[in-house]
């Protein structure tokens, strides 16, 4: 079964960096995808609004590769909700 | 650069540290920091709850009601702080020299608090129009506007806006102009009044906000803290000042600027380094006679560093000898008012014979490995200073000072 967060996240790699998403996989480094500290606020920001959650500065702060975000932004989903995945959940300070 | 020399004649200031040069002055002495929880935007609706605010600021204590309404926070601040630093240079106006006057300030967004009523009333409560003075009050030259009118200066009069930099560059240029005669008296410096909720959402969307205070060259510090404020300097040619027996606090002796052509928002230690070079320079001193440096010092993880690794870059061994601190550990980040509180406070300072130290120095960085004047103020008899100002774009502006100690 797709995983449909996972997709979402690399769709927003691929836009950032203007590449095609076949070459971005869960094991790709953001640091050699060149994503620098402009990308990372611009990430951050897309995460937060497509998915609903408030992202830590701190967990901000220790993500290297697609899938640390992918299980980041997986876990701040859940912990908004009821448990479950809905992307529906917020947690944003507005 | 040849020239006349420049002095330092009147300070004004009003910030988290005070309303007046004075109360800054104690502040600094103290090691006293002006930061504290929020009271201008309601920290409930934002990931950070401190800012360095001008506290307590009564606009109908400075202007008749009617002139209120004309001015935004920054530039009632840009006009009281004007007001204090010509009332303390006593420099006397005639009409000549008002002809003469060069009025110089910086600012980085002006009048953003009158902006954000005005996108309130259009975009929440759906009214079909904004305040009709809110362009000139929102101008970023709106204090330079109104100082020269409240005190008849028709020289030259203009706005420098480069982010974190636009008071050490209006500063310069004012320097500049004085030193080759293209005018014959100053009033330069910055303003900035940033607390309103829209733009400090924009900062706390690139997350270099402290969540707690500054603690600039700390290991464990975690981003700036937002200040308001303005700054004010009174110049004039050296020899002016000494004939009509004014007080001098010292002098600008040199202005050195550069562009990183690095990053947006990261800065570069080359960019940094060629811009104090450019300083030393301009003023013709050596690295080994400087004794003391404002730094940038914002706090944030990028900066602090890369700063040190300038420094060193710049004084090689000398560095070791060097004080460096970062004011705004107490006063915050002031922005476009930043370099003219750092200006007034290392020319305070110095002039009564102390080092204003690093406020919160808590644990020791070891890639920030310089004296920082940690948390306690030091006599030192210092000379020549330097001041630095790094802004996002890559913007770099450096003054050099020669201070005159009691």
């Amino acid at each position: 079964m797709p995983d449909e967060v996972a997709g979402k996240i690399i769709s927003m790699l691929a836009a950032i960096k203007h590449v095609p998403v076949e070459g971005i996989t869960l094991d790709s480094s953001l640091q050699e995808m060149g994503i620098d500290s402009l990308d990372t606020f611009t990430l951050l920001f897309d995460l937060e609004n497509e998915f609903h959650i408030t992202i830590p500065d701190d967990e901000a702060k220790s993500i290297r590769t697609v899938n640390d975000v992918v299980v980041g932004v997986k876990r701040l989903i859940a912990a908004a909700g009821d448990g479950s995945s809905s992307v529906d959940s917020s947690m944003s300070a507005d | 650069m040849p020239g006349r020399r420049v002095a330092v004649t009147g300070l004004g200031v009003i910030c988290a540290l005070g309303k007046n040069t004075s109360e800054m002055c104690s502040a600094l002495r103290a090691g006293r920091s002006g930061i504290s929880p929020l009271q201008l935007v309601d920290p409930a609706k934002l990931r950070f709850q401190n800012g360095a605010e001008v506290r307590g600021f009564d606009p109908g204590e400075h202007f008749p009601g009617s002139l209120q309404d004309h001015l935004d926070r920054f530039a009632q601040f840009s006009v009281v702080a004007a007001r204090e630093a010509i009332q303390d240079s006593g420099i006397p106006f005639s009409d000549e020299l008002r002809e003469k006057t060069v009025i110089a300030t910086g600012s980085c967004v002006g009048g953003q608090t009158t902006q954000d009523t005005g996108f309130v009333d259009l975009y929440q409560r759906g009214r079909g129009r904004v305040h009709p003075l809110t362009i000139p009050k929102v101008m970023a030259n709106a204090g330079a506007g109104h100082i020269s009118m409240e005190f008849g200066i028709t020289g030259p009069a203009f706005t420098v806006s480069t982010a974190c930099s636009s008071a050490n560059h209006a500063i310069g240029q004012a320097f500049q102009m004085i030193r080759s005669g293209a005018a014959e008296a100053a009033i330069t410096g910055g303003a900035e009044a940033p607390f309103s909720l829209g733009l400090l959402k924009a900062w706390e969307a690139m997350r270099v906000i402290s969540p707690d205070t500054c603690r600039p060259f700390s290991k464990n510090r975690l981003g700036m803290i937002l200040g308001e404020g303005a700054g004010m300097l009174v110049l004039e040619p050296l020899e002016a000042a000494r004939s009509r027996g004014a007080k001098i606090y010292g002098e600008v002796v040199g202005f050195g600027m550069s562009a990183d052509a690095h990053h947006l928002t990261a800065p570069s230690a080359q960019g940094a380094a060629s811009a104090m070079r450019r300083a030393l320079s301009d003023a013709a001193i050596e690295p080994q006679q400087i004794d003391y440096i404002n730094a940038h010092g914002t706090g944030t993880a990028a900066n602090d560093p890369t700063e040190t690794r300038a420094i060193r870059e710049v004084f090689g061994a000398h560095a070791d000898r060097l004080a460096v601190s970062s004011t705004k550990s107490m006063h915050g980040h002031g922005l476009g008012a930043a370099g003219a509180l750092e200006a007034i406070a290392t020319f305070l300072a110095l002039r009564e014979g102390f080092l204003p130290p690093t406020a919160n120095y808590a644990e020791p960085d070891p890639e920030c490995d310089l004296d920082y004047v940690p948390n306690e103020s030091r006599p030192a008899q210092v000379e020549w200073a330097l001041s630095n100002s790094f802004a996002f774009g890559g913007l770099n502006a450096v003054l050099a000072f020669r201070t005159h100690p009691r």
